[in-house]
């Protein structure tokens, strides 16, 4: 198998006095559809722009394919970007947009025309050519704007939180078109996004960036099931964090008792748990692992699921539990008492 | 240094160095050559303070710059008086749609041949001018009136005119900003429309309103024209004795210091305007 | 009606405003070689008189000269200033652009003394219509910097960048996608500039040389009573010639706005 093919080595950049990213290293696999998470000002944008050599680093290298890009212009790199505005010549029609980076190439007219048709079709936009972009909604800008890049088949397509300014449908229905298309072309996507949810559904990896550094990189499933730190498990997902102390391989958490963790130093810490691996507890279920009680002091419903926040005796702070709405499953109230089940085996320590 | 800005730099060097030579450079060379003296043509260039002596101390200059200031003055306030309400109709009375061709109308007298408007103005206001032949035709005065050509209000009158859309469109800006809900939420508390223009809108819109006063007070010292047209002897202002001391009685250096003296005069001021409006500003929050 | 007075108000100053323009025609083609009312008969002779002035001729031709370059300069560095200022940070951007702004509020004397005394005094080269250009691109660049700062904010600093990613050089960027979009930027601070230049007399006043401009031309007649209906046709056409190429600049000025799919805020500061 060739090497990776992006490859980040020691990449930082500083503004003035202000450092957007710290020292950073980062492979990326050919082929390979990579999400850059964060919240807002975090550096991903930073990061990706740095990339298609928007920006140029203060330190560091940055190879593409192998290849250092130190000095080469963003024209020059065999990359290329959607920008998150989709930037779209307001002064060139669909085709002329998506065309014009063939400008430089020898194609004859014919071959050029085809290559446009080709792309649209991609995009679902057949026949949209000769249409000025001003009076095209949202997803279609989008559209052409992927068309436009996918045009001159780069080795990386970089997007910059490319959904972000459609609307929830809109959203939704462009991330599936997203991934079958990264499929279907092979080319390396890097998507910059702020929606946890967007980059679980889309990526086979994504780096998780806070304050200008990498905080952990892994697969969505890594991410959200062994998050490394408190600040990722809160950021992906809903985590309930429960403060432990640790004696002699086993833990003491509050409200919920003792279990066994072996391989954990003496000392307090966290434990997390995710609101869908406990459950209130109904007559006639299954007899869980553990068993836990408390009082539910919030009720929020959802149509398909409702959350209970449940305090355990003995617990400060309340955990929040998220229960599929079942036919013939009544809602607690808020008041009520809670039998709730537990594994401890989804249990996810943190020790800082 | 960051490529975007060595590139803000390069691109900005063009205008900036055009302006250092051609303004900048210049108001240097007029404040040195203020302290030189000509006698005829031949410049004596040894360091000396008569010009600026005589500026100060000769009655006739300091009548002038004192003049000169007061019509600046008074043309500041009726211009600025006269346009807020325009300002303030365009901007909150006229459909969004057509708020630009208003502006658009206002703004184009203003780029029409000056010197022209200005003899109009003679035409309009003189003894048998068109403003005495309508009022008496109309059988509104039994004799023309006088105090309207020749002299000061003369002067006001026209230059209100020449800078009216220097006044307008400051305010109009600065209107236009103010978040309409804003009022609504004064209307709300109980204020009356014209409570909720003094206690927000107004307040709102001072930004522009300095704007106005500075962009109309600073330039009207340095008028000649209009003085000359329509002002009589006693409308004449400052800038009608540079223009002599330059053109006409070649003595440069004295009309540089007159120059200088009026420029730091309207400067004064204008600072002293801004730093009241400051501390006006502070002391209410 | 909402605003029923301040209508009437707004109105009336409209009238304040364009009455020297309006009654400008009446009197041009008026009969009676007396400025004043009541107006006697209709005539073109004044201008037709116009046709045969030949100094007139001369001063036209200089004005022209003079407000082309002074168009075509002032537009030039209209743009690296506008573009600078809205796409790019750099140190002490306040001071320098306060400095390239500074004509707009500076009284027109100021400038026209300034010259005189480095074109006369400092540099000897006396005094042409180069002067003239020279000072006229110094006052009018501020106008153009405004017009095309509408015209770059309008511009969404990614397009260019866009054609950047997509293979083209900074250059080619430029020409290809932020030209086209400036464009009517560009034209409408061309008419702007070339119109203050064609109608500036303050300053030109000053400086001009041996060949004077046609508002300079206009002040030397304004002396004799006998030419002023002449005057008052020359200005006619003035006044139609600026009101015209103001309305095609406009014109231009709003479909910027619109190509852009920006909101119109009207007016051209
Ligand atoms: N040209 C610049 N000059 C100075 N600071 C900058 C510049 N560009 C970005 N920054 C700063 O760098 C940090 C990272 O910016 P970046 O745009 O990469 O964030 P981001 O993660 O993309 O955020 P968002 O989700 O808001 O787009 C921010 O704090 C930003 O203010
Ligand atoms: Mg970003």
């Amino acid at each position: 198998m060739s090497g990776p093919i992006i490859s980040l080595t020691g990449v930082t950049k500083h503004y003035g006095s202000f450092q957007a990213l710290q020292p950073t290293d980062l492979d990326i696999q050919s082929g390979e559809f990579f999400s850059l998470l964060g919240p807002s000002g975090c550096g991903k944008t930073t990061l990706l722009r740095t990339i298609a050599g928007f920006e140029t680093p203060s330190g560091g290298v940055v190879r593409i394919d192998g290849a250092d890009m130190a000095g080469v212009p963003p024209n020059r790199r065999p990359t290329n970007l959607v920008f998150q505005s989709y930037a779209i010549f307001p002064h060139l029609s669909v085709a002329e947009n998506v065309g014009f980076g063939l400008r430089r190439s020898t194609q004859s007219k014919a071959e050029k025309a085809a290559a446009v048709e080709e792309a649209l079709g991609m995009v679902g936009l057949e026949g949209y050519g000769p249409r000025p972009t001003h009076a095209m909604s949202g997803g279609q800008r989008q559209r052409v704007a992927l068309a436009r890049a996918l045009i001159l088949k780069p080795k990386v397509l970089l997007l910059d939180e490319p959904l972000s300014a459609l609307d929830k449908k809109l959203r939704e229905q462009m991330q599936g078109e997203l991934r079958r298309l990264q499929r279907q072309v092979g080319i390396t996507f890097i998507l910059v996004t702020h929606d946890q949810e967007e980059a679980l559904i889309m990526s086979d990896r994504i780096a998780v960036m806070f304050e200008g550094q990498i905080a952990q990189l892994a697969t969505p499933e890594a991410l959200y099931r062994q998050p490394d730190t408190r600040q990722v498990a809160d950021f992906i997902g809903v985590m309930n964090f429960l403060p432990a102390q640790f004696v002699d391989g086993s833990a003491e958490i509050a409200g919920l008792g003792r279990v066994d963790l072996p391989d954990n130093e003496d000392g307090s810490g966290v434990v997390g748990l995710r609101p869908e691996t406990l459950q209130v507890l109904y007559d006639g279920a299954d007899a869980p692992a553990r068993i836990a009680e408390g009082d539910v002091v919030e009720v929020t419903y959802y149509g398909d699921m409702t959350y209970y926040d449940v305090r355990f005796d003995g617990a400060d702070k309340p955990v929040t539990i998220s229960m599929k709405n079942l036919a013939g499953r009544a809602v607690l109230e808020r008041g009520a008492r809670a039998r709730v089940g537990w594994d401890p085996r989804a249990l996810v320590v943190f020790r800082d | 240094m960051q490529d975007d800005t060595r590139r803000g730099l390069l691109l900005v060097s063009p205008p900036a160095i055009y302006a250092l030579l051609m303004l900048a450079a210049p108001m240097a060379a007029v404040l040195l050559f203020s302290f030189w003296s000509q006698d005829f043509l031949t410049i004596d260039r040894t360091f000396t303070t008569k010009n600026y002596v005589e500026a100060v101390s000769d009655p006739l200059y300091r009548a002038l710059l004192i003049r000169s200031v007061a019509i600046a003055l008074a043309v500041t306030v009726v211009t600025v008086a006269l346009a807020y309400p325009v300002a303030y109709f365009v901007s909150f009375h006229v459909h969004p749609s057509r708020k630009s061709l208003w502006i658009f109308l206002i703004t184009i007298p203003f780029w029409t041949s000056y010197l022209i408007r200005v003899f109009l103005w003679k035409v309009i206001l003189g003894f048998n001018g068109v403003l005495n032949s309508s009022l008496l035709g109309l059988g509104v005065i039994n004799e023309p009136l006088t105090f309207i050509l020749y002299n000061q209000n003369a002067v006001v009158i026209t230059l209100a005119h020449a800078f009216a859309p220097f006044a307008i469109l400051p305010i109009f800006v600065a209107l236009e900003r103010i978040d309409r809900s804003l009022l609504e939420a004064s209307q709300d508390l109980g204020e009356s429309r014209f409570r909720t223009f003094l206690r927000v809108t107004l307040p709102l819109s001072v930004p522009g309103l300095v704007a106005a006063v500075l962009i109309v007070f600073i330039p009207t010292i340095g008028d000649y024209v209009t003085p000359r047209l329509v002002g009589g002897p006693n409308g004449l202002m400052i800038a009608n004795m540079i223009q002599t001391q330059f053109l006409k009685l070649n003595n440069a250096p004295l009309g540089a210091a007159l120059a200088v003296v009026a420029m730091a005069s309207v400067t004064v001021i204008s600072l002293l305007f801004i730093w009241l409006n400051r501390r006006n500003l502070r002391a209410r929050r | 009606m909402k605003g029923g007075g301040l209508r009437l108000y707004a109105l009336i100053y409209l009238l304040f405003l364009y009455a020297p323009i309006i009654l400008l025609p009446l009197f041009a083609f008026n009969s009676s070689s007396i400025i004043a009312f009541p107006l006697q008969g209709f005539t073109t002779e004044w201008f037709a008189e116009l046709t045969g002035v030949e100094a007139l001729h001369g001063a036209l031709k200089n004005s022209l000269f003079v407000a082309v370059i002074t168009a075509v300069f002032s537009t030039c560095l209209g743009m690296f200033a506008a573009r600078a200022g809205v796409m790019h940070q750099f140190p002490g951007k306040g001071p320098i652009m306060g400095l390239i702004m500074l004509p707009l509020v500076l009284p027109e004397v100021i400038v026209a003394v300034s010259l005189l005394v480095v074109a006369i005094n400092v540099l000897g080269i006396g005094l042409s219509l180069w002067t003239i250009i020279a000072a006229h691109t110094l006052i009018c660049m501020p106008f153009s910097i405004a017009i095309l700062n509408s015209a770059f904010q309008n511009l969404d600093a990614s397009l260019e960048e866009a054609a950047v990613d997509l293979g083209e050089s900074r250059w080619s960027s430029f020409r290809l996608v932020t030209l086209p979009l400036v464009m009517p930027g560009i034209i409408a601070s061309t008419l702007i500039a070339f119109t203050i230049s064609l109608d500036e007399f303050i300053i030109a006043f000053f400086l001009t040389g041996g060949e004077p401009t046609l508002p300079v031309y206009i002040w030397s007649l304004l002396r004799f009573p006998q030419r002023v209906p002449v005057v008052m046709a020359l200005g006619t056409l003035l006044v139609a010639v600026s009101i015209l190429l103001l309305t095609i600049a406009e014109f231009y000025r709003r479909r910027g706005v619109r190509r852009s799919g920006q909101q119109d805020h009207g007016g051209f500061l």
